[in-house]
């Protein structure tokens, strides 16, 4: 109900008029005309002094206070400013209601959520992030999350800063509690942090892994006997005709077994443990001539296979593992290239660290198998590959191996060009053989 | 108007310091609990390769002693701090000391476990030796707590709990003599044993020392070698009279 402005302001200049007359008059009956006019101008702002007064003094207690009841340019001026008081506090509550659900929403949520400042340090966290990393409300904000979060493996994913994964660590060894944990970045270098429990998840997954491991165990030894049993009738010179095929065929059947058990066990040996292999220097020239040299020996001349070796330095690493990474590699292309394709190995160190790389000519995989094909018993062809008499697990085995050397395989792959497949190792698990070179002609005279 | 904003950005960075030495110490703790973690776990476990990963990583528990000791120099050469973060590098230079001992202790559960795992284990699976590395991974983990949030009372808490280990320690040692007793065969595994216990015994003082240099550190009063009972009204007093 604001009345129009203009007619406010010529009321106020009026009246300050009319106040100045009453002064003149007053002074005309009382003798002064100028003492007059003073003393009422003094009582009009002693009036506007005390119309003031009353307005700051609501405006500092305006929650407790009702608005004074003043009339003309003050009265406007207060019908302002509350609406404007109104109408920011229905705005507040319509924040803080949202904001309300919004910490009950997150309150519901399965996850444990905490909420990080580009420093790192703590913003926000909601119920079960309370639960899962024993954070206390209040008291915590503004710490650093690694401060209380004192997991060695979460400080280093923190700073290390690659997001891409998540991190599962299990805060107190010896106990089974397992948390992943995943960031995404959002806004000016803020942290979103999701905590999870996956103990139940990690404890299933151990179950599969031992049972695999048990299963493959308890395989073996009947396996043995009868492919032993096997062996001999097959080598016997007075088996009927009828029988001869068979045999033979099962004998072969029972290799393969013994090969697919073997391999198992190799992996779950692999899967038990996650750390990194420390090992011992490795010549890797001289493993791949050993390589080169095995697979001729096995094959012939079915393949032509070349090997460069671009680089003196070595690898530090776990020989036998590397030793069956290798050749799992190797002996992959061995299979899938026709006779008369070229297989080439070579090895070569640069900035990023080492690489083995194994290519051949043969038919290519289709890039919709390359993301799964180091997973166990992938096949791209189920009909033609079991031919071949591999396990479907010699990827999966280097997969492992290279992880547990911090290193990664990478498959490249045109159909019916050929396939690379490349290990790569970080610089830190080369033996760099140049350094003793360097030193030995850095010192001798010029 | 330049001189405040030049003592602004002055204290701005002398606080980044601060809070990246107390990270770096809260880091190293985080470090020192998992190798006791790790030391427990062998011994119990038996596992002996993990023994020996402890006793050979405690050199990093060293390595970052020494830098941050470094830190804490040169913040004290170069800003010359005063009350509160006097107060608070002076804590940090003890904690330090206190968190390195506690991994050489560490260290020394490791070694004793990588040996102790090729030997028959006891009955018991070490059942009281378990245990009372719980009670002092508590003790570690709450103390560093503490230190993190800078909150005198939960350390004072956690400092009373030291009489638990102490009481833990006592029955484990009187446990100990009468197995030596029973099978003097068994007395060369049951004093490796003890020197294990005595390990924790001393872990879960070095935790309560970190205690009170929190107490220090917040309150500027020294509380060592003083009854935790006078301590406590002490801070009371100081509390009701904020």
């Amino acid at each position: 109900m604001l009345r129009n402005p203009f007619e406010d302001w010529g009321f106020a200049l009026w009246r300050v008029a009319l106040v100045a007359g009453a002064g003149v008059l007053v002074g005309l009956f009382v003798g002064h005309v100028w003492w007059g006019i003073v003393a009422a101008l003094a009582l009009e702002l002693a009036r506007q002094l005390a119309n003031l007064h009353n307005l700051l003094d609501w405006l500092r207690h305006r929650n407790r206070r009702d608005p004074p009841d003043s009339g003309g340019l003050w009265g406007d001026m207060v019908s302002l400013v509350s609406r404007l008081h109104r109408r920011k506090q229905f705005h507040k509550q319509r924040i803080l209601r949202l904001f309300r659900e919004l910490r009950r929403s997150t309150a519901s949520m399965p996850d444990g959520v905490v909420a990080l400042n580009a420093a790192r340090e703590i913003l926000w966290f909601n119920r079960k992030a309370v639960e899962l990393l024993g954070l206390r409300r209040k008291t915590d904000y503004g710490i650093a999350v690694a401060s209380l979060v004192r997991v060695p493996e979460f400080a280093s994913y923190l700073e290390k800063g690659n997001f891409g994964n998540s991190l599962r660590v299990r805060p107190r060894i010896g106990e089974g509690t397992c948390l992943e944990f995943q960031v995404m970045p959002y806004g000016e270098g803020q942290l979103f942090l999701l905590v999870r429990d996956v103990t139940r998840q990690e404890q299933l997954e151990t179950m599969r892994k031992d049972f695999v491991a048990n299963a493959s165990h308890e395989l073996r030894s009947p396996l043995t006997v009868i492919a032993g049993y096997l062996e001999t009738l097959a080598l016997d010179g007075e088996l009927p005709a009828d029988l001869r095929m068979p045999i033979l065929e099962m004998r072969r059947q029972s290799e393969r077994m013994t090969a697919i058990v073997a391999d198992l066990l190799e992996l779950s040996r692999l899967e038990a443990n996650d750390e990194q292999v420390i090992g011992q220097p490795i010549d890797v020239a001289a493993l791949l001539a050993v390589l080169r040299k095995d697979l001729v020996t096995r094959d012939g001349a079915r393949h032509d296979v070349t090997l460069s070796i671009d680089s003196p330095d070595g690898l530090m690493g776990d020989p036998g593992l590397i030793h069956s990474a290798f050749w799992n590699l190797v002996d992959n292309a061995a299979k899938y290239t026709p006779a008369g394709g070229a297989i080439a190995l070579r090895w070569w160190t640069d900035g990023d660290g080492g690489h083995f790389s194994v290519s051949d000519s043969g038919p290519g995989i289709a890039a919709e198998h390359l993301p799964r094909l180091t997973e166990r018993f992938y096949r791209v062809d189920p009909g033609r590959a079991r031919d071949t008499g591999g396990s479907g697990l010699g990827l999966a085995i280097g997969r492992h191996v290279l992880q547990r050397h911090g290193g990664e395989l990478k498959i490249e792959s045109i159909e019916g060009r050929g396939s690379t497949f490349t290990c790569h190792f970080p610089h830190l698990r080369l033996v760099i053989e140049s350094v003793a070179l360097a030193a030995d002609t850095r010192y001798s005279p010029a | 108007m330049e001189t405040a904003d030049l003592s602004q950005h002055i204290s701005r960075r002398f606080n980044e310091d601060l809070e990246r030495v107390r990270a770096q110490v809260l880091n190293m703790g985080g470090f020192v609990e998992q190798q006791l973690a790790k030391a427990v776990s062998a011994l119990v476990e038996g596992d002996s390769t993990l023994g020996e990963a402890v006793a050979r990583d405690d050199f990093q528990v060293n390595k970052m002693e020494v830098s941050i000791d470094e830190e804490c120099s040169r913040i004290l050469a170069t800003r010359a701090p005063a009350a509160g973060d006097l107060r608070l590098i002076v804590a940090i230079i003890k904690a330090i000391t206190d968190l390195e001992r506690m991994g050489d202790e560490c260290e020394k559960i490791g070694y004793i476990a990588s040996r102790l795992a090729a030997q028959e284990r006891p009955a018991d699976k070490y059942r009281e030796v378990k245990h009372l590395g719980r009670v002092v991974q508590n003790l570690v983990h709450d103390s560093l707590d503490a230190f993190a949030r800078m909150d005198p009372e939960a350390a004072l808490r956690v400092a009373r709990q030291d009489r638990l280990v102490d009481e833990e320690y006592e029955a484990i040692q009187r446990q100990s003599i009468t197995f030596m007793m029973e099978d003097p065969r068994a007395i060369r595994r049951v004093i490796d044993v003890m020197w294990v216990v005595r390990a924790l015994e001393r872990i879960g003082d070095h935790a309560k020392n970190i205690c009170e240099y929190v107490i220090f550190m917040v309150h500027g009063k020294d509380v060592r070698h003083v009854k935790l009972e006078d301590v406590e009204t002490e801070l009371r007093k100081r509390g009701s009279q904020a």
